[in-house]
């Protein structure tokens, strides 16, 4: 069992990536009025984070708008792990609705957002171990969940830090239940190389345990990860796929933002992180960038 | 001028304080200032081209990686006993570009002719306000006067240097608009690095597989071909270009049959990246051996401030 304090460390990684995404939007590279609530400004990151950011978050915020499309706004968004994450209220702005929106992430985060199981009429935050099935099948259901809607599961660097063991037993359990799910994983691969390696010291250096590293080997363990948990269908792309997939109009204005002087330092970060993307219900299969 | 020429009481100032840079600990304003002075009326008097004697240790970017630095010196030898040459970018993206600028500024000043120190692409007053240098200097002074101080030098710093009137050190690469090393001597060096233009290449160019002049994925700069290399060198009597400016894995790499050599001196750079370093020791005889070093364990830094690199988690 994992112990409190590596938890703690998992949690304070949602600070990093917050005021990296704040740093960025200051910057310019995408609009999140919601952002800057949460997180404190900080030194200004390198262009290459800020750019990774920026692929990140257009490329899921274009997959979620696609899902919601394909579903004519009769689904549900379940966002695991979620953090800080302004999702809910940029979708609120675009006038995008959806039947119901849960943000499931640590108990702790309660307390630290001051905003415990805070509820609105389609909007939830509930608190859990997503390494309990028994508990996260109560909070799904005391959150008004209907199994039988188009679910779209996102998690955002969440499943890394659960061992294979309790990820997949989560995976098994949403492709059982969720008849109509979509998932969308954004997490690391080719953590076998020496970046990897490096990767996987500093992290636990600062408490990190990346106790499921083994499922994030390749975009193909990926996959496999969800079709060896009964999903339909999976599909998985590094960041540098899904950079050549991004609208070319966006890459041309971002390029301009700030001089990115070395090239193969976004290059190495993009090859070690990708999105896949996996289905139960194979009419959301053509939800691509 | 000599190291003797000091007076005593200034040098044991300035033993002083490079003994308190070499534990990882800045100087203060005013030190900064009074150094910086000094080592203004050093620089101003190099050439754009500045003639270095063998035995000398060429070394590439350092970028803020103190530790690293500290570890270099302890891999090819003190300064003075080694001789050392360092094409640039001693600044930016690492947690120690304050400590490890003044440090070389410091050696620069105390051993005038035991240390050259070229300047690189990142020794600008637009590069270090997006790559962490200004934010270190308003960080660690609470104001900007170090970074101003400092990127005032820097203008001074010299371009290139010419080892034995055989190798050509310089921090980036070849410019379509410099055909002789007397074409480079000519021109007029103190100020910002330009956009565009001969010293701008200078420090920003890269080699490339390609043959010709090519655009650069910088965004400043060329790429330039072996056929640019071998006329460069021809013309100018060289042997050998050494540089340095891009991340190559082994520390070294060679280019253009042996005409183009990238060192580069940041172990682990951006603490992220799994690279292994190397500094190019040039005997007497003008023999060549690289050492390889990989990060120094990480000893001289207190737990409680250590950072970890930036991902996307």
């Amino acid at each position: 069992m994992d112990s409190v304090g590596s938890d703690e460390a998992v949690i304070a990684t949602n600070d990093d990536a917050s005021s990296c995404k704040r740093c960025a939007v200051a910057l310019g590279y995408w609009r999140d009025r919601y952002i800057s609530y949460f997180v404190r400004s900080t030194d200004r990151k390198a262009p290459e984070i800020n750019r990774g950011y920026f692929a990140r978050s257009v490329a899921i915020k274009m997959l979620v708008d696609k899902f919601i499309e394909v579903t004519n706004g009769n689904c549900q968004i379940v966002n695991i792990g979620a953090g800080f994450d302004t999702l809910y209220w940029r979708l609120v702005d675009e006038g995008k609705s959806v039947k119901g929106f849960v943000e499931l992430d640590f108990p702790d985060y309660d307390v630290k957002l001051n905003r415990n199981n805070l509820h609105a009429h389609t909007y939830k935050l509930t608190g859990v171990d997503l390494r309990n099935i028994t508990d996260v099948e109560a909070k799904v259901k005391e959150s008004d969940l209907e199994y039988s809607l188009p679910t779209l599961f996102l998690a955002e660097c969440v499943l890394v830090y659960m061992t294979i063991q309790k990820s997949s037993q989560l995976m098994k359990w949403i492709a059982e239940k969720f008849k109509s799910a979509f998932f969308i994983n954004y997490e690391m691969v080719n953590l076998g190389d020496r970046f990897g390696e490096v990767m996987l010291s500093n992290l636990r250096s600062r408490g990190c345990d990346l106790a499921g590293a083994e499922a994030c080997q390749s975009t193909e363990t990926q996959r496999k990860r969800f079709l060896d948990a009964g999903w339909a269908g999976a599909d998985s792309y590094d960041m540098i796929g899904i950079w050549a997939r991004l609208p070319p109009e966006e890459i041309a204005r971002v390029t301009q933002i700030e001089l990115l002087d070395e090239q193969e330092l976004l290059h190495q970060l993009f090859s070690h992180y990708a999105i896949t993307t996996a289905w139960t219900d194979h009419r959301w299969s053509d939800v691509q960038l | 001028m000599g190291a003797n020429s000091l007076p005593t009481d200034a040098t044991l100032d300035l033993d002083e304080q490079i003994s308190q840079l070499m534990q990882c600990k800045p100087l203060s304003e005013q030190q900064v200032r009074a150094l910086c002075e000094k080592a203004k009326e050093i620089l101003m008097d190099e050439s754009n081209v500045q003639p270095v004697k063998s035995p000398v240790t060429i070394c590439g970017d350092i970028h803020g990686q103190f530790h690293d630095l500290a570890e270099l010196f302890r891999i090819g030898g003190k300064c003075p006993d080694t001789n050392y040459l360092f094409m640039g970018d001693y600044v930016d993206r690492g947690y120690y570009s304050v400590e490890t600028v003044t440090l070389l500024v410091g050696l620069k000043v105390r051993y005038p002719q035991r240390i050259t120190i070229l300047r690189g692409n990142h020794e600008s007053r637009q590069i270090t306000q997006v790559y962490g240098f200004y934010d270190e200097c308003l960080r660690k002074y609470g104001n900007a006067n170090v970074w101003k101080i400092f990127t005032d030098l820097f203008d001074y710093f010299p371009l290139t240097a010419l080892v034995e009137s055989e190798i050509f050190c310089l921090h980036g690469g070849l410019s379509p608009s410099i055909e002789t090393l007397d074409n480079i001597r000519n021109f007029d060096r103190v100020q910002e690095v330009p956009h565009e233009g001969p010293m701008c290449d200078l420090l920003w160019s890269d080699p490339d597989d390609r043959c010709g002049w090519g655009i650069s994925p910088r965004g400043a700069g060329y790429t330039f071909g072996q056929d640019i290399s071998e006329q460069f060198n021809h013309t100018n009597n060289l042997k050998l270009i050494a540089r340095a400016h891009q991340l190559v894995m082994d520390g070294f790499n060679w280019a253009h049959e042996q005409k183009v050599v990238t060192i580069f001196s940041a172990p682990n750079y951006c603490y992220r990246c799994g690279n292994m370093a190397s500094i190019l020791e040039v005997d007497d005889c003008r023999n060549h051996t690289f050492i390889q070093f990989e990060p120094a364990p990480r000893r001289g830094e207190p737990d409680v401030t250590r950072r970890t690199p930036d991902y996307f988690l």
